[in-house]
C-alpha cells in the first residue's frame, strides 16, 4: 500500500509529464490554415465579437462605481420641512404635531426614514422624526414579504391605516398642515400606535383589501379618543384599540380611478371603566391623469368623512368631521389645490370642552416643485370656528427639500 | 362606572346571527373565488413587465406559455408611474416580475412589490428579475455624484431598451427565469430567445450600417432627456446637447439659448425624444434653428398587439427620415 502524501506525490509528478508533454506535441501541429477554415475562423471571431458587446460583465467589471453602489447598508432618507407662518389670532387652533404654529419661522419636521429588506420574509421601515422638542419615533415596524393566502402581518410602531391622509407623512400631503378633523378625533400624530396589523388582499378580481390592526389605546398624541394620556394599565384584550378598514379600487380607465376605503375604530376610552369610543370613516380618492399628457398633468379629489360616538358618564357624544380637497397639477412644476374642512363640536366635549359648534376651514395652495425633490408652497387659509366672535386667517410659505433614497409612495 | 350607553351597546349583540351569516356568506364567496384564481397557474405563466418594450420582449421569448402584462404604457415616463393598487393585484398573482433596475421604477415599483404579498416577486424572489444585469451599461458614473448633477441613475443609464443589442441579452437572460417557473417549456423559452436575439442582433448590424451611410454632419442629434444612450451608441450617432439643464432639470431659459446656439455651430437639426417629455421648447428650438422634433413613443404598444421589432423599425424610419432631411 503506497502512503497517502506518495500517492499526492506521484500524482503531481504525472501531471507535470503530461504537461510538459503536451506542449511539444501542440506545436507540432501548427500550419497555416486553409482559405475555408480561415473563413470558418473569422466568422467565429465576429460572432465573439458581437456577442462581446452585449456582454454586460465587460462593462460591469470596469466600473468601481458600480461595485461601490452594492451595499446591505438601509436605504436612508432626510426630508426637511420649514416654514415661515403668520396668523391673525396668536390663540389659533391649529392640531397638527408639524404644523406651524407661530407667527415667524417654523422648523416643522426635519424626518429621516430608513429602509430596508430584513432578509426574505421581512422588511424594515422606520421614520425619525427631530422636532425642537426631540427626536420621536413616528414609525418603526416589520412587514412580512411571504406569507401564504395573500395575508400580510405589519408589527411595530405604525400609523394607522385609517381613512387616506391618516397613514401617511406631511411630505405626502398636498397641505402644508394636516388636517382638523384627524388631529380632533385621533390627535396631533394622527392615529397610531404600537401592535400588530393582519391584511388580507381578497382574492377577487379588481383591488380590494382588509385590514386590522390591533394596538394599544394610548397616548395624547396619536389616541386622543381613546385613553389618550391617561396612564391606564390594560385589563382585558377588549381595551385594546382595534382598527379595520376595507379598501378597494377600481379603475375605469388607464387614466381615471377611484379609491374607496370604509375604516372603523373601536377602544376603550377615559371617560370611565367601561366607556367605549367608535370612530366610524369614508374615503375616496377620485383621480384624473391622462396617461399620454407629457406635462404629467392631474387632477385629483380626496374626501374623508369620520364620525365619533362616545361613551361619557350618562351620555353618549356623538359629532362629525371630514374635509374635501381638489387637487390640480397642469405642469410637471406646478400644484394648486383647495381644501374645504369641517368638524361639527359637541357641548360637553370632555376633550375640547370650548368646541361646542361648527368649524369650517378653507385653504387653497400654490406649489412650485423646482425638481422631484423639493418643493415650495404658499398656502392662504381662513379658519371659521362658530363659537368664536371672529374668524383667523393666515398664510403659510413652506419649504420642503428631499435626500437620500426615500421609498416608494402608496397610490 | 355605570352609564346610560351600556344598554345601546346591547342592541348590535341581537343582531349577531345575522351580521354572523353575511360574514359567513362573504367567506365562502371569497374562497369559492380563490379557486379559479389558483387554477389559472397551472397552464400559463403570469408574467409581468414593468415597462410595455420589456413586456414585448418576454412575450417573444415566452410565446404561448405565458400571458405578458405590462404596467407602464407607452405614453408614461417610467420614472413616474402612478403605483394604482390594481397593480398589486396583478402583481399578486405574477409568476415572475421583470424589471429594468437601476433604480427606473424605484419611485413606484417597490411599494407594489410589498404590498402584492407574492414571495415570488420580491426582491430576491424566484420570479424577480431585473434584467439590467443582462445588458452591457452605459452611462455607468466612474466617480461621486449627487442631485445637483440631476436625477442620475447610481448603476448606470437605465434607458436601453430602445438598443436591441441590450434587448437581444435581455431576450436570452430571462429564459432562466421563466424556466424556473415552468420547467416543461424551458426548450420552448430557449429556443425562441435564441431566434428573437438573432433577429434583434442582425436588425441592429442592418441599421447601424444604414445610419452609418449618413454624412457625419447629419448623424447628429439634440435629445431631450438623456435617454437616447443606448440608441446613439447603437446607430452610430452624436449627442450634440440635450433640452433638459441636467436629468430631470426642466430646460431654462439660458440653457434653451446655448442648445439653439450649439445647434446652429453644429449643424445639428433633429431633436429626439419620447413622447412622455413636453414638445413646446423642442418645437420652438426646431423652428428657430430649421430642423424637426422626432417623438417617439416610450416603447411597443404592447397591449395594441405591437411587437418590439416593429416598434423598432418604426422608430428608426422616422429618425432616418429625419436625419436624411436635415
Amino acid at each position: 500500500m503506497i502512503a497517502s502524501p506518495t500517492r499526492s506525490l506521484l500524482s503531481a509528478v504525472f501531471v507535470l509529464w503530461l504537461t510538459a508533454t503536451g506542449a511539444p506535441a501542440a506545436s507540432a501541429i501548427e500550419h497555416d490554415p486553409a482559405p475555408d477554415e480561415e473563413r470558418l475562423l473569422l466568422e467565429a471571431l465576429q460572432a465573439d465579437a458581437d456577442r462581446e458587446d452585449d456582454d454586460p460583465r465587460a462593462a460591469r467589471s470596469s466600473s468601481a462605481a458600480a461595485a461601490a453602489f452594492q451595499s446591505m447598508n438601509p436605504d436612508i432618507s432626510v426630508i426637511l420641512d420649514v416654514a415661515g407662518a403668520w396668523f391673525s389670532d396668536t390663540d389659533h387652533l391649529q392640531t397638527g404635531a408639524h404644523d406651524p404654529v407661530r407667527n415667524g419661522f417654523n422648523l416643522q419636521q426635519l424626518e429621516m426614514g430608513i429602509e430596508s429588506n430584513v432578509d426574505p420574509f421581512l422588511r424594515f421601515n422606520a421614520y425619525l422624526v427631530f422636532s425642537a422638542a426631540g427626536v420621536e419615533v413616528e414609525e418603526a415596524y416589520a412587514t412580512t414579504l411571504a406569507l401564504p393566502g395573500r395575508l400580510q402581518l405589519r408589527a411595530g410602531q405604525f400609523l394607522h391605516r385609517f381613512g387616506r391622509v391618516n397613514a401617511t407623512h406631511p411630505h405626502a400631503w398636498h397641505f402644508v398642515d394636516q388636517s382638523i378633523v384627524i388631529g380632533k378625533f385621533f390627535g396631533p400624530e394622527g392615529s397610531r400606535g404600537l401592535g400588530i396589523e393582519f391584511s388580507w388582499l381578497l382574492p377577487l378580481p379588481w383591488f380590494a383589501e382588509v385590514l386590522t390592526t390591533v394596538s394599544d389605546p394610548v397616548g395624547g398624541c396619536c389616541a386622543r379618543s381613546f385613553y389618550g394620556n391617561e396612564n391606564i394599565e390594560l385589563r382585558t384584550p377588549a381595551e385594546f384599540l382595534f382598527t379595520s378598514a376595507l379598501r378597494q379600487f377600481f379603475p375605469f380607465s388607464d387614466s381615471t380611478s377611484l379609491l374607496w376605503g370604509l375604516s372603523t375604530q373601536f377602544g376603550p376610552n377615559a371617560s370611565g371603566l367601561g366607556n367605549r369610543t367608535a370612530i366610524y370613516g369614508t374615503d375616496l380618492y377620485l383621480r384624473y391623469r391622462p396617461i399620454a399628457s407629457a406635462n404629467r398633468a392631474s387632477l385629483s379629489l380626496q374626501t374623508e368623512w369620520l364620525v365619533r360616538s362616545r361613551q361619557v358618564p350618562d351620555d353618549v357624544l356623538q359629532d362629525l368631521g371630514g374635509y374635501a380637497q381638489l387637487v390640480w397639477q397642469p405642469r410637471i412644476r406646478w400644484e394648486t389645490g383647495l381644501r374645504y374642512e369641517f368638524t361639527s363640536g359637541v357641548e360637553d366635549d370632555p376633550l375640547d370642552p370650548e368646541e361646542d359648534r361648527e368649524r369650517h376651514r378653507l385653504a387653497a395652495q400654490l406649489t412650485y416643485y423646482p425638481s422631484h425633490f423639493s418643493r415650495i408652497r404658499l398656502q392662504p387659509f381662513v379658519d371659521v370656528p362658530t363659537w368664536r366672535a371672529d374668524p383667523i386667517f393666515g398664510s403659510f410659505l413652506a419649504l420642503e427639500v428631499l435626500v437620500g433614497a426615500h421609498g416608494a409612495h402608496a397610490f | 362606572m355605570p352609564t346610560t350607553t351600556r344598554q345601546r351597546h346591547a342592541r348590535p349583540a341581537a343582531r349577531r346571527p345575522r351580521a354572523l351569516r353575511q360574514v359567513a356568506t362573504i367567506a365562502i364567496a371569497s374562497l369559492l373565488l380563490m379557486i379559479p384564481a389558483s387554477g389559472a397557474h397551472a397552464s400559463t405563466l403570469e408574467v409581468v413587465a414593468t415597462t410595455p418594450a420589456l413586456a414585448a420582449i418576454a412575450a417573444e421569448v415566452g410565446g404561448d406559455h405565458v400571458r405578458v402584462r405590462a404596467l407602464a404604457s407607452p405614453s408614461e415616463d417610467p420614472h413616474y408611474v402612478d403605483a394604482r393598487p390594481n397593480f398589486i393585484s396583478l402583481l399578486s398573482r405574477a409568476d415572475v416580475l421583470l424589471a429594468h433596475g437601476l433604480e427606473y421604477e424605484v419611485g413606484w415599483l417597490p411599494q407594489l412589490q410589498v404590498n402584492s404579498r407574492n414571495a415570488r416577486v420580491q426582491v430576491g424572489g424566484e420570479g424577480f428579475v431585473e434584467v439590467s444585469r443582462f445588458v452591457r451599461l452605459l452611462d455607468v458614473p466612474d466617480g461621486p455624484i449627487d442631485r445637483s448633477m440631476g436625477d442620475l441613475h447610481p448603476g448606470g443609464n437605465p434607458h436601453f431598451l430602445n438598443d436591441p443589442r441590450a434587448a437581444a441579452g435581455i431576450a436570452e437572460g430571462i429564459v432562466e427565469v421563466l424556466s424556473r417557473r415552468a420547467p416543461e417549456h424551458a426548450q420552448a423559452f430557449a429556443d425562441n430567445a435564441t431566434r428573437f436575439a438573432g433577429e434583434l442582433r442582425s436588425f441592429a448590424r442592418e441599421q447601424r450600417s444604414r445610419f452609418s451611410a449618413l454624412p457625419a454632419s447629419q448623424r447628429q442629434v439634440i435629445t431631450y432627456h438623456k435617454s437616447m444612450t443606448y440608441l446613439l451608441d447603437w446607430l452610430d450617432l452624436e449627442l450634440v446637447e440635450t433640452v433638459e439643464v441636467r436629468p430631470g432639470i426642466p430646460p431654462s431659459p439660458a440653457h434653451v439659448s446655448r442648445v439653439l446656439q450649439r445647434m446652429r455651430t453644429s449643424g445639428a437639426r433633429v431633436i429626439l425624444q419620447e413622447q412622455f417629455y413636453p414638445t413646446n421648447t423642442s418645437q420652438r428650438l426646431a423652428q428657430l434653428a430649421g430642423g424637426e422634433v422626432v417623438v417617439i413613443p416610450g416603447g411597443p404598444d404592447h397591449r395594441g398587439g405591437e411587437d418590439y421589432l416593429s416598434f423598432l423599425r418604426r422608430m428608426t424610419d422616422a429618425l432616418h427620415d429625419a436625419l436624411d432631411r436635415s
